[in-house]
């Protein structure tokens, strides 16, 4: 076999060339402040740690997602991020240490040894934020409100918030008392809302008809606000931790916009997620853009327990589907290969006042136009000034 | 905007009354047109002709909102990406081991199995505890064995005709399959309304 073009990528992985650079920058700089006005602070958690410190608390699926590679200082397999949620939570954990809730943000590069969604991307720029040391649902709430408002900031204002609750499984799930493989089969089948398998499986294990149908019923119970109602009649009987999540539903319904969703068979990150659980639609993405949920337990293997709650997404698919208006290019100024005192100065002027200027090298022959400028700077009367190109 | 992606020839006319329960009739033929999209008497359904390997691939991305699929390609494709929602009791078959009639090796490691279900045959014979060579074949699986390509075939299973008129016989049965419909899962949240709708309607 040929060797292939030493310019190609690896799958998965991208160059970003200037203009989209641009708009990345553009967007984490927004993003950034948006958080910082919110009082979340920005955490830069390391891009590569021991592995069994980057998995702790998050099962199995992530081990799979992350590149590892040995340690040859100290003999110990260390593994490449493929999610900074993790990490976010062992340092708020571990070394803040606060007694007070803690909001934290994040962004950055992780890899991943799978593609992805619809992008196929295995290095998604990642940005979130969490909110530590509140359990109730106010602190849901205020992460869904900054998701919005991280949406609002590409113009994504159209889009559907998908919410579920994992406790309403977790609870059912344990009333049927299924054996290991058993819960597997039956998440999977939960996980495609298979109805007809589902039915058929029941059956073959022989769960009473009880804890049947309520089960049957949650892979139906996805829409509109109206499914909390049909969910408190069809799930009267299940146990209270049920009860409870449908009331931290509706009091999420109420707090937050129109355009929110339920469904109560989402098991996204169920692997760690213990409450809300929440994914954001845009039309024609056929993929979640954002995801996000309470997960109480993580901090609990950092050797502190504490409520949290968060969500992520990647920046290029914000930008990607985001309505972003094309930055508005400010014309770039040419100024000529001259040694004049006079136009330094008016050069070292105009960039401090944040023009963009690109002074010509001695000898080159480009215009100002090829060189992507749109002004140039000549003199007038012994003074340097900035003029437009007339074409 | 509704786009259904479904397979050709015996899924397509199998689905007619199906899609009909839902007030859905398309306006073209597959068999005698050479659009890829067809129209329906409903302006915002269309109908995305692929082939039915395709079809998982196209809902899984959004390319298409629905589409109806043998359970055998999903066995096959095997994403928890995808929603199935509905058994639609079409196209039933039975997806077999099949082998000789005579002079058939007994099931051991090593045994060379020709199919284009790849994953499928390895989970089965992973889970009775054997390592198979599995040689993958896009079509007339039956003559595997009659060249001695391979020691066994996992193949859908209608009549046996096809096995019989061989000299091949099913030796196990792996799966009942049938047709289903899958949803895609930004469609399912999207279009929740109009996709339930469309469930109710065929269920009914």
């Amino acid at each position: 076999m040929s060797h292939p073009s030493p310019w190609l990528l690896p799958e998965g992985i991208h160059n970003t060339l200037p203009a989209q650079a641009q708009t990345l920058e553009t967007l984490r700089r927004q993003l950034l402040d948006l958080y910082r006005s919110w009082g979340y602070e920005l955490v830069m958690p390391p891009f590569i740690e021991y592995l069994d410190a980057l998995l702790i608390g998050t099962g199995a699926d992530l081990e799979l997602d992350t590149f590892k590679l040995i340690d040859q200082l100290s003999g110990r397999m260390m593994g490449i991020r493929a999610d900074m949620t993790p990490q976010v939570a062992r340092m708020e954990a571990h070394q803040l240490q606060r007694a007070v809730p803690t909001r934290l943000c994040y962004i950055g590069t992780v890899l991943r040894t799978q593609p992805q969604g619809l992008s196929r991307s295995r290095s998604p720029l990642q940005v979130g934020a969490e909110l530590y040391g509140h359990a109730g649902v106010a602190s849901d709430i205020e992460i869904l409100r900054l998701l919005l408002a991280t949406l609002a900031t590409v113009h994504l204002t159209d889009l559907h918030i998908d919410v579920g609750h994992v406790a309403i499984y977790r609870s059912l799930l344990a009333q049927a008392q299924l054996n290991a493989e058993q819960s597997e089969i039956l998440f999977d089948i939960v996980q495609r809302k298979a109805q007809p398998e589902l039915q058929q499986c029941l059956a073959e294990w022989s769960i009473a008809e009880n804890l049947r149908t309520p089960l049957a019923h949650l892979l139906e119970l996805n829409g509109d606000v109206t499914v909390l109602s049909q969910a408190r009649a069809v799930l009267q009987t299940a146990p209270p931790a049920v009860h409870q999540a449908l009331d931290e539903l509706e009091q999420v319904a109420v707090a937050t916009a129109d355009n929110i969703q339920f469904d109560l068979a989402e098991l996204r990150g169920y692997g760690y997620h213990t409450g809300l659980v929440f994914n954001v639609y845009v039309d024609g993405y056929g993929d979640a853009i954002a995801q996000g949920g309470r997960y109480d337990d993580i901090g609990k293997t950092f050797g502190r327990a504490r409520p949290a709650v968060g969500f992520s997404t990647d920046l290029k698919i914000l930008a990607a589907v985001g309505q972003l208006s094309t930055p508005s290019q400010e014309a770039k100024i040419y100024a000529p290969a001259n040694d004049d005192a006079k136009l330094q100065q008016k050069i070292n002027q105009l960039r401090q006042q944040g023009r963009c200027v690109i002074q010509a090298l001695s000898g080159q022959n480009e215009s100002a136009q090829q060189m992507g400028c749109q002004q140039h700077l000549s003199q007038r009367q012994g003074q340097w000034r900035v003029m437009d190109i007339t074409l | 905007m509704l786009k259904i992606a479904l397979s050709k020839g015996r899924i397509f006319k199998e689905c007619l009354p199906i899609l009909a329960k839902a007030h859905i009739h398309p306006v073209d033929d597959p068999e005698t047109s050479r659009k890829l999209i067809l129209d329906t008497n409903q302006a915002d359904i269309k109908l995305v002709i692929i082939r039915a390997t395709d079809v998982p691939t196209y809902v899984e991305y959004g390319a298409a909102d629905m589409g109806i699929v043998g359970k055998d390609t999903l066995l096959e494709y095997d994403s928890p990406n995808l929603y199935e929602p509905v058994d639609l009791g079409i196209a039933r078959c039975r997806l077999m081991l099949a082998g000789p009639k005579q002079q058939a090796l007994p099931l051991c490691n090593g045994l060379r199995i020709a199919t284009k279900y790849v994953n499928v045959t390895k989970n089965y014979f992973a889970q009775q505890g054997l390592q198979v060579e599995v040689i993958k074949l896009y079509g007339s699986m039956e003559l595997a064995p009659l060249v001695d390509l391979a020691d066994y075939i996992v193949d859908v299973v209608d009549t046996g005709n096809t096995l019989r008129a061989n000299g091949l016989e099913p030796k196990q049965h792996i799966a009942n399959i049938s047709s289903r419909l899958v949803v895609n899962k930004a469609a399912m949240k999207l279009k929740n309304q109009l996709v339930k709708n469309f469930i109710q309607q065929i269920q009914a």
